[in-house]
Formats: structure tokens, C-alpha cells, sequence
């Protein structure tokens, strides 16, 4: 959640995309979890989690 | 629907439903009832507000102030009530150290938050336009405040913690429960996702109780879900927002709390340097504020700050909200430099919306519901009383769909447990409340420990008594016919005690006062209707325990 919103704040001005987040990032949140829930192999989930926050953190990373 | 994404969705929002089910209850009732947090106020102190007509009279209470402190070289905030009719007043000690003479702080002196500071020199405190009274915080608090506050549970931030958790206890605990809601609204929506439309109005009153509360809670639920959605998020936002604010301000403000907050225009950056040379010309406060409003088509006023009084940098700063009927979101503001009268920031409320307005008004007034007068605010109440039926329809679900011959009896006596003091929490509160409102009528001094003890305690006698009796039923019925009773008395007692009967409180215009009245004579005939069907159609309800 955090990494995809930090991606977005290379598109639009960085307070926006956080005030944004306060609707879009508890959302958001909640459907990760139940993602968590509905994954039905372990590593699988693990790995998808991993991959999509670096690859939203790459941005930011390059950046540092 | 797959059979087994239905069962993942299904036990999701079962357990996350069970687990908040008490305190969501209490959220959303108290919540409800906090729509009329103003009227509330009203009716206690027994001062109608939008009956009295009155003015906001800065330059008696600063020339009040004077008579009592030196205030040369001051900073003072005011945090204007949502009705305008009073005002939060912080007074710091003096820029001038000549006048405020600086000792050395003790240690272990640190205030607690912002309430109840008070170094002798510095002052908080309550003030009144209507009647020009003044007040501690803990003297002007009332049922209004109390119920307010009970709904994001503050009052468990009290609850000593043996570790430090970041946030106050009452907050972390109500903002869980909040995102815990949240999430099972998610799955619930899921969960019934093919039915919505078959099922959109299925009532079936007269089949078997199972029946009677999954209607409850499925159909309510739908129809109530976009309202129940919002204040869910809404409400996470509201109390709990640093678990988004503090990785953000971490990552791209380098840990600089203070910056971010000013970039979402929470604080301001107000320091002005005190330069020692008095200021030779009075300031009429009143005319100042006067003339901004003028010049944002009546906007209302929210907070007022002024730094280094009589001081020849002397600013003041003011912050408005706009009239929701011209400009839904936005926020105006207006920094100016008393020597010269040079405006050295402004914004219209009207006129200059960002983006961070418009999500802030957004969130504010989606949760308060203050932008359609009482027709919107009844509405919400009533889609939020939805909310408490939904809430105690899943915990009767929960209880019978776990009532079959399978399962072990040690279990069925846990969830019979469960249920019953689940049940016995919730419906109490109705009954606690409406006591609460009379005791308040008849005692003699009310201030906040006064109102923590009726109410705590009460509720704690009720529960324990709806408990004992172990009977589903009877809890129902006790507590209608208790809230019938209590319901009825609580005009009564506004009556007997103030003279304030429901018909001079129409005549003379007191709508705020009135309402009250009217609202809990409402309740009162709703759960005297209610008994009565209870009493005569009624099926019998047992659980095989």
C-alpha cells in the first residue's frame, strides 16, 4: 500500500497522493488482507507481496 | 461464487464480525446519538442556542482577560465551536520575558496534552458568547461531550498500559475496530454478492427467527452498506490516521512530522519574533472578524490566533469553513500584520480549493453530517440506528447457526455465553443512556465525574442483572419495557426541573431543546410498540442449552 502510493507520488504532487491515500489506502489495506485469506499457497503469497512493493518502491529506490 | 472463496468470505466476516461486534455496537450508538451532540448540550444546560441570539464578542473577552492578566506580548488561539456560540480559549504566558519572567521548569511538570494545562500564568478554557460565562473544560462537560467521546472510546485511554503503544489506548482500540469493520463490510458485501439483487427487499417477518435476523442482517446491511462504508473509512481516517501518516512523513519528508502536517494544512507555521516595541493603536477584534466574513460571503470562523498581542509584530491569523450551500469543500485562510493592516497570506474558502480541501471536507463532513441542516442529520441517525440492528442481528445469527446437535455442548454453552453478555452490553445502553440524561436533570452538581460515574456504573448494574438472567428473551424484553420507562421520564424530568416543558420549548423557537424531548418520547414509543408486539406475537426463542 504504501510502496504503490509512494510510486504515485512521482505522477502527482506528493501531499495530493497522501491525502488521497486516507480514502484509497485503508481500502486499499483491507483488500491485501483478504487477499491474504484467499491465497491458497503460502510462498505464492509471500512472493506476489514482495515483487509488487519493490517493484512500486523502484522508483524511489533509484531515486535515493 | 466458487464453494470456496463463499466459505473464506464467510468465516472472514464472521470472526472479524464477532470479535468487534460489542464495541462496534457501542461506536455506533453513541455515534448516532452524537448527530445531536449540540442539541444534547443544549438540552442539558438547559440554554437553547439557536434560540438566543448573540454575538461574538471578542473584545469583551480579551478586555475581560486584561482585567485578570498583564497580556502584553501574549499568543492566544481560539477554537470556535461548530455552532459558533463559544470558544475553546488557549492564552500563553508572554513573548516578553520581562512580563512573563521565566522559571526554570520542574521536572515532572509536563503537561498531559493540551487539557488542563495550567502553570498559573498560561490559561485553557471555555467561553461562552451566549451568556459571556466562562468555564474549565471538565465544568462545561456534558452528556453531549460524553457520548461524542464515548463513540471513539476515549474514555479507555485512561486504562493504565503496562507498554507504551504509541497511541492513546481508547484511539489504537477504536481505530482497529474501525478497520476491523471495514474489512468485514468488504467480505460481508462479498459474501452475499449473487443475492443482492434476488434478495434487495427479501423481508420474511414470519418465519422462523433464524430467518427474521439473517433478513435483518443481510438486507439492512446491503441497503445500508454506502453509509456504512463511508464512516468506516471515514472513521479510520479520523482517529488513527498516523499508521499512514508516519510512513509517509518517514519516507519522503525525512521523519519531519511538523512539515507534512503543514503541506496537509493541519498546523501553520504562525512563530513571529518579538521585537520589544509596544503598538500605538487599538485593535477592534470584533470588526476584524466582522470584515473578513464580510469578504467571504458570511463563511464561518473556526479558529482565530493571535501572536504577540500589543507588540508592533503583532499578526493575526484567521481560519474559516465555508457555507456548505455555496461551497461544499475548501478552507479559508488570512494572515495578517496588525501594525500596517497588510494581509500577508489569504484564501478564500469559496474560491481557492486544493485537492487536500477537498479530500479533508470530504472526510469531515461525510462523518459529522453537517452539511444538510437536521433533515441529513435525522437521516444519518436513522441509517446509523440500521447500523446497531445489523450488529446485533449477526451476533443472534452467529449464536443459532452454531446451535445444532454437532456441535460439542461445552461449546454451545461458550457461544450461549458469549452471546448473552454480548447482548446484555448492547441493549443496556439505551436504558443507561436515558437514565443518565434524568440524573443530569436531577443532580444537583453535574461535571465530568459526576456524568462517568452514573453512566459507567448504571451500565455496569444493568449488564450484570441482563446477564444473570440468562434469557435471551427476557434480556429483550426487560430492557424495552426499562426504555420505555426511562424514555417517557426524560422529558419529564427536563420539565420538572428547568420548566422547559416540550410545548415552551416549541413556543419560544428552542428547536435544539425540543428535539431532545421529542427524540427520546420517539424512542420511548418505539420500544413501547415494540413490547407490545413482542409481548402478544412473539414466537418463542430457546437455545438448546
Amino acid at each position: 500500500m504504501i510502496s504503490f502510493h509512494l510510486c504515485l507520488t512521482y505522477i502527482w504532487p506528493k501531499e495530493n497522493v497522501i491525502a488521497t491515500a486516507f480514502f484509497t489506502g485503508y481500502v486499499l489495506w483491507a483488500v491485501l488482507l483478504l487477499w491474504a485469506f484467499l491465497e491458497p499457497k503460502f510462498w505464492r503469497l509471500c512472493i506476489t507481496y514482495v515483487v509488487l512493493a519493490l517493484l512500486f518502491m523502484l522508483p524511489y529506490l533509484l531515486n535515493q | 461464487m466458487n464453494q470456496r472463496r463463499y466459505n473464506i468470505y464467510f468465516h472472514t466476516h464472521t470472526i472479524s464480525g464477532i470479535i468487534i461486534a460489542v464495541l462496534l455496537y457501542v461506536i455506533f450508538f453513541a455515534g448516532t446519538l452524537s448527530f445531536f451532540k449540540d442539541d444534547i448540550s443544549a438540552w442539558q444546560k438547559g440554554k437553547s442556542v439557536v434560540a438566543t441570539d448573540y454575538s461574538q464578542d471578542y473584545n469583551y473577552l480579551i478586555d475581560s482577560l486584561g482585567s485578570k492578566y498583564n497580556l502584553r506580548g501574549r499568543n492566544f488561539d481560539f477554537f470556535l465551536l461548530k455552532q459558533g456560540h463559544g470558544t475553546y480559549v488557549n492564552m500563553s504566558t508572554s513573548q516578553d520575558t520581562t512580563i512573563s519572567k521565566p522559571k526554570p521548569k520542574a521536572e515532572g511538570q509536563q503537561g498531559r496534552g493540551r487539557r488542563g494545562r495550567d502553570d498559573g500564568d498560561s490559561a485553557y478554557f471555555l467561553h461562552f458568547f451566549t451568556d459571556k460565562t466562562q468555564s474549565s473544560y471538565a465544568e462545561g462537560y456534558d452528556m453531549g461531550e460524553f457520548l461524542y467521546r464515548l463513540h471513539f472510546l476515549a474514555q479507555l485511554n485512561q486504562v493504565p498500559m503496562p507498554i507504551r503503544l504509541g497511541a492513546p489506548f481508547g484511539y489504537l482500540l477504536a481505530g482497529i475496530v474501525s478497520f476491523l469493520f471495514l474489512f468485514a463490510l468488504i467480505t460481508g458485501l462479498l459474501l452475499h454478492w449473487d443475492k443482492i439483487k434476488s434478495n434487495f427487499f427479501l423481508f420474511r417477518p414470519w418465519s422462523k427467527w433464524k430467518t427474521v435476523w439473517t433478513d435483518m442482517h443481510t438486507v439492512l446491511g446491503i441497503i445500508g452498506f454506502p453509509f456504512q462504508l463511508v464512516f468506516a473509512i471515514t472513521g479510520v481516517v479520523l482517529i488513527v490516521n498516523l499508521f499512514i501518516i508516519s510512513p509517509f512523513s518517514k519516507l519522503l519528508y525525512d521523519g519531519e512530522d511538523a512539515k507534512l502536517y503543514q503541506d496537509l494544512q493541519y498546523n501553520r507555521e504562525m512563530k513571529v519574533d518579538y521585537i520589544y516595541r509596544p503598538l500605538d493603536k487599538t485593535v477592534d477584534f470584533n470588526a476584524f472578524v466582522a470584515d473578513w466574513q464580510q469578504q467571504w460571503n458570511g463563511s464561518k470562523i473556526s479558529r482565530l490566533y493571535i501572536r504577540n498581542y500589543m507588540d508592533e509584530s503583532m499578526e493575526v491569523i484567521i481560519e474559516s469553513k465555508p457555507d456548505s450551500r455555496l461551497n461544499f469543500a475548501g478552507s479559508g485562510y488570512a494572515r495578517v500584520q496588525m501594525k500596517d493592516g497588510k494581509v500577508l497570506e489569504t484564501k478564500s474558502p469559496n474560491y481557492d480549493t486544493n485537492h487536500i480541501d477537498r479530500v479533508k471536507s470530504l472526510v469531515y463532513h461525510l462523518h459529522f453530517g453537517d452539511f444538510g441542516g437536521r433533515p441529513l442529520r435525522i437521516v444519518f441517525f436513522l441509517l446509523g440506528l440500521t447500523g446497531c440492528v445489523v450488529i446485533l442481528s449477526g451476533i443472534m445469527i452467529w449464536l443459532v447457526a452454531r446451535d445444532k446437535p454437532n456441535i460439542p455442548v461445552y461449546k454451545r454453552r461458550f457461544n450461549f455465553w458469549a452471546a448473552n453478555v454480548f447482548l446484555a452490553i448492547c441493549l443496556a445502553m439505551l436504558p443507561v443512556t436515558a437514565f443518565t440524561l434524568i440524573m443530569v436533570k436531577m443532580l444537583n452538581k453535574v461535571d465530568q465525574s459526576v456524568i462517568y460515574s452514573v453512566y459507567f456504573y448504571s451500565w455496569l448494574v444493568l449488564s450484570v442483572y441482563l446477564v444473570v438472567l440468562r434469557n435471551l428473551t427476557r434480556i429483550n424484553k426487560h430492557t424495552l419495557l426499562l426504555s420505555v420507562v426511562l424514555c417517557f421520564l426524560v422529558p419529564l424530568a427536563n420539565g420538572l426541573s428547568t420548566g422547559q416543558w416540550l410545548w415552551n420549548t416549541f413556543a419560544v423557537r428552542a428547536y435544539d431543546i425540543f428535539f431532545i424531548d421529542l427524540l427520546f418520547m420517539m424512542f420511548g414509543l418505539g420500544c413501547a410498540f415494540a413490547y407490545y408486539k413482542v409481548k402478544k406475537d412473539g414466537k418463542a426463542f430457546k437455545v438448546s442449552v
